[in-house]
């Protein structure tokens, strides 16, 4: 074996004490000194918060508190763990599919109760050799480096490398990231040519999902929960697709099946509760709010919008001191978080039955709004404007959505729930006309701005860009075109502070929202070269 | 909940308790002196408990295939890979009987198959294989005809005319009441069958006489 597993250092995950010591036992015969062990995921977070971990075994159930999925989400999202740390899930059975891209972070590995220490032993070395293999294309992912993690990754299937489909699956998946649907799209073709294999079915249902091809992605998800029931991301994303094929009633459904097969999924349950919210459910809708609520209790899925929305359904239900009650567990949960402050001051105007109460809330997350100067998610937006609207300022309402659908004028799904919340609000007769006319409006602008930097006009177009890029803040698209303008002029002119200062404005405005998309990185880049240059 | 379910639930507690007891069986023969007195009774517990644990796995596979109509998760595998990990599962068991188990496999060859369940499937075979073979098991791989072709051959006495004439039976589900083997056949043809790619679907066969000279149970997977 080319990596000695006695040098590195484990962390055992497991609540209960005789399995932690076998665990730490079979480590000994290998010659392992460095291990740590603990009981549960709190104890284990501080761990690796406070120490560097080679190996982690953790297993799934871990009674109390979370589970094991829920600390691989935590360090994964909070980046406590880099790409070389392998973390190898303990199950008491082969609980592979249901998890099976249905969650946005896997495990290296999952390991079945009860192995031998031989069989853990081979299984390190397997995984050790293919991190070795892999180390520098995830490195490269990891610096949001993707041209070169490509141009590894082709290297690598040259030659023919042991872990062929591993690689296949990582370059498909770049592919999606960077936004190339075709390209995703004819990677999965390939290997589905071959062999029918679920995650390149998923591949494909999701890059025709994105490329807006609703009806053949609904055919692919269909036809794998048929062949195979238990296959859970099919079921979410056969929803978001029937959800933009307006079948909202058979969304439901289908999530409805989704958690009674796995229920232990927040995304999932939250889901089902904006679309039974939709279709006048309220009953199914409080049920997947409280059990989203309880479950993601220790998750990064926590969001106030779930505490604000079973809130407000049970204020409508008449219970008054419940719905204060989840309104207090929002300051609780997102203690100094702007968001936070105002979903407690939304939820507040739209349940406290006290008129005046109610409307100095109101007041309130107005002003915490504009304080966000634009830069908000689409999901507040929403949730804002229907406050604005319950409180009987439609104007308001509408400029929110309005400004919301222009700022993210690319994003299919959010135009659809910022149009789908025109409709519930009564604010516009044919929402669908509207969201299309803003879109048009944005990309005929894009469309000038270019138009005028093809023919030379750029003082021009930085000026067109910029008053666009105020208006829009949050949108990505022109604030990109504008940061673009801003760099091509300074490369003729050179670069002056004032001008700098604005480039860089615009370009953390995209970080912000999108740490990875390319075009931004390829700009970045492009500004310090900039900068270096000029000293 | 159903009878079916509570079955399942306590199979799978019992199969908790004795992956426990199969850890610390393993680690009394680690820490035994090999002429201690009745560490020559260790393997024979080993073999045991860990036929009783591929049992009770066969068992739970059985019943999510009836129940949850599970169909098998095919991906791309490197079957050097995964008879390693087949032999490093039993590797205790046979150095305890003194059993000598080796593979044999281009390491550059992939097949397309459900990992788990051709791990289950190869566990019992090995299981059995430890009962009549002499000293040596080898697991073995290739490509044939368009199929893969996983091997479990020992060096035994070979199986005996009614099971060779069993694997005909294409659906033999009567043969299980008569023996322990049978069901374990009946579980390797019906993951093999559940294994399909085109029109050709997978298949077992059992013969003797192989390169060991004893039985050799091969699984053909399209």
């Amino acid at each position: 074996m080319s990596i000695e597993i006695e040098k590195l250092r484990f962390l055992i995950i497991d609540d209960y004490a005789d399995m932690r010591g076998v665990l730490r036992n079979m480590l000994l015969s290998f010659g392992v000194v460095g291990i740590d062990s603990v009981s549960n995921g709190k104890e284990a977070i501080h761990n690796i918060e406070t120490q560097r971990y080679d190996v982690i075994l953790c297993d799934y159930n871990l009674g109390e508190g979370r589970d094991g999925q829920q600390v691989l989400e935590e360090i994964r999202h909070r980046k406590l763990i880099g790409v070389s740390t392998i973390f190898i899930m303990v199950t008491a059975e082969n609980t592979r599919v249901m998890v099976m891209g249905a969650v946005e972070y896997e495990p290296d590995s999952y390991l079945s109760k009860p192995f031998t220490k031989d069989l853990l032993g081979q299984r390190l070395s397997n995984l050790l050799n293919m991190k070795a293999d892999l180390v520098e294309i995830e490195h490269a992912i990891d610096a949001y480096d993707f041209d070169l993690a490509n141009r590894l990754i082709d290297i690598k299937l040259e030659q023919k490398s042991r872990n062929h489909n591993i690689l296949v699956r990582l370059k498909a998946e770049l592919a999606i990231q960077e936004r190339n649907y075709k390209e995703a799209a004819k990677i999965y073709e390939n290997i589905l040519s071959n062999r029918e294999i679920v995650w390149a079915k998923l591949g494909l249902g999701k890059a025709k999902y994105y490329e807006e091809d609703y009806i053949e992605a609904k055919k692919i998800f269909s036809e794998l929960i048929r062949d195979n029931e238990r296959f859970m991301a099919a079921y979410d994303w056969l929803a978001k697709t029937q959800q933009m094929l307006d079948e909202l009633k058979d969304a439901q459904e289908v999530l409805r099946k989704g958690v009674t097969l796995s229920a232990k999924a927040i995304p999932r349950q939250q889901a089902l509760a904006e679309l039974a919210m939709r279709n006048g459910d309220e009953k199914t809708a409080e049920k997947a709010l409280g059990q989203a609520i309880t479950l993601g209790k220790h998750s990064i899925y926590k969001h106030p919008s779930m505490f604000s929305n079973i809130a407000q359904l049970k204020a409508k239900r008449g219970l008054h001191d419940e719905a204060k009650w989840y309104v207090k567990e929002i300051a609780k949960n997102f203690k100094d978080d702007q968001e936070g402050k105002l979903y407690t001051a939304i939820s507040n105007s739209l349940i406290l039955e006290d008129a005046e109460a109610a409307k100095k809330n109101m007041q309130i997350a107005s002003d915490l709004f504009h304080e966000l100067d634009g830069q908000v998610s689409p999901q507040i937006a929403v949730d804002m404007a229907k406050a604005c609207s319950h409180s009987g300022n439609e104007e308001m309402a509408k400029e929110i959505l309005h400004q919301a659908a222009s700022n993210n004028h690319t994003d299919a799904e959010a135009l659809r729930d910022i149009s789908d919340t025109m409709g519930d609000l009564k604010l516009e007769k044919d929402p669908k006309k509207i969201i299309s006319k803003i879109k048009n409006k944005v990309v005929a602008l894009n469309n000038d701005g270019a138009k005028l930097v093809r023919s030379g006009k750029l003082a021009e177009a930085m000026q067109l860009f910029e008053e666009a890029a105020e208006g829009m803040p949050a949108n990505i698209v022109v604030n990109l075109n504008a940061a673009r303008t801003f760099l091509m002029f300074m490369e003729q002119t050179g670069p002056t502070m004032q001008l700098a200062n604005k480039l860089h404005k615009f370009l953390s405005r995209v970080e912000g929202v999108e740490p990875d998309n390319r075009a931004f990185l390829r700009l970045k880049k492009r500004a310090v070269g900039l900068i270096d240059s000029a000293g | 909940m159903v009878f079916n379910d509570i079955l399942a639930s306590i199979i799978h507690d019992m199969k908790n308790s004795l992956g426990m007891v199969l850890s610390r069986l393993d680690e009394v023969a680690d820490e035994l002196p090999a002429n201690a007195n009745g560490s020559s009774k260790i393997p024979g517990i080993q073999q045991e408990a860990k036929r009783l644990n591929n049992n009770l796995i066969e068992l739970l596979t059985l019943y999510k295939i009836e129940n949850e109509r599970i169909s098998p998760i095919i991906d791309e595998i490197n079957v050097q890979c995964f008879l390693q990990e087949s032999i490093a599962e039993n590797l205790s068991a046979a150095n305890s009987s003194n059993m000598e188990l080796t593979y044999d496999c281009p390491d550059d060859l992939f097949g397309y198959f459900d990992e788990v369940l051709l791990h289950s499937i190869i566990n019992n075979l090995i299981g059995n294989a430890m009962r009549y073979s002499e000293s040596r098991i080898e697991l073995s791989a290739l490509e044939n005809d368009g199929y893969l072709v996983l091997c479990v051959e020992d060096d035994g006495a070979g199986f005996p005319e009614a099971m060779l004439k069993a694997q005909q039976a294409e659906t033999s589900s009567k043969g299980i009441t008569s023996g322990r083997t049978m069901l374990g056949i009946h579980f390797a043809r019906l993951i093999a069958q559940m294994h399909q790619n085109n029109e050709k679907k997978g298949f077992i066969r059992l013969s003797n006489n192989g390169k060991l000279k004893g039985g050799c149970f091969s699984i053909y997977l399209p």
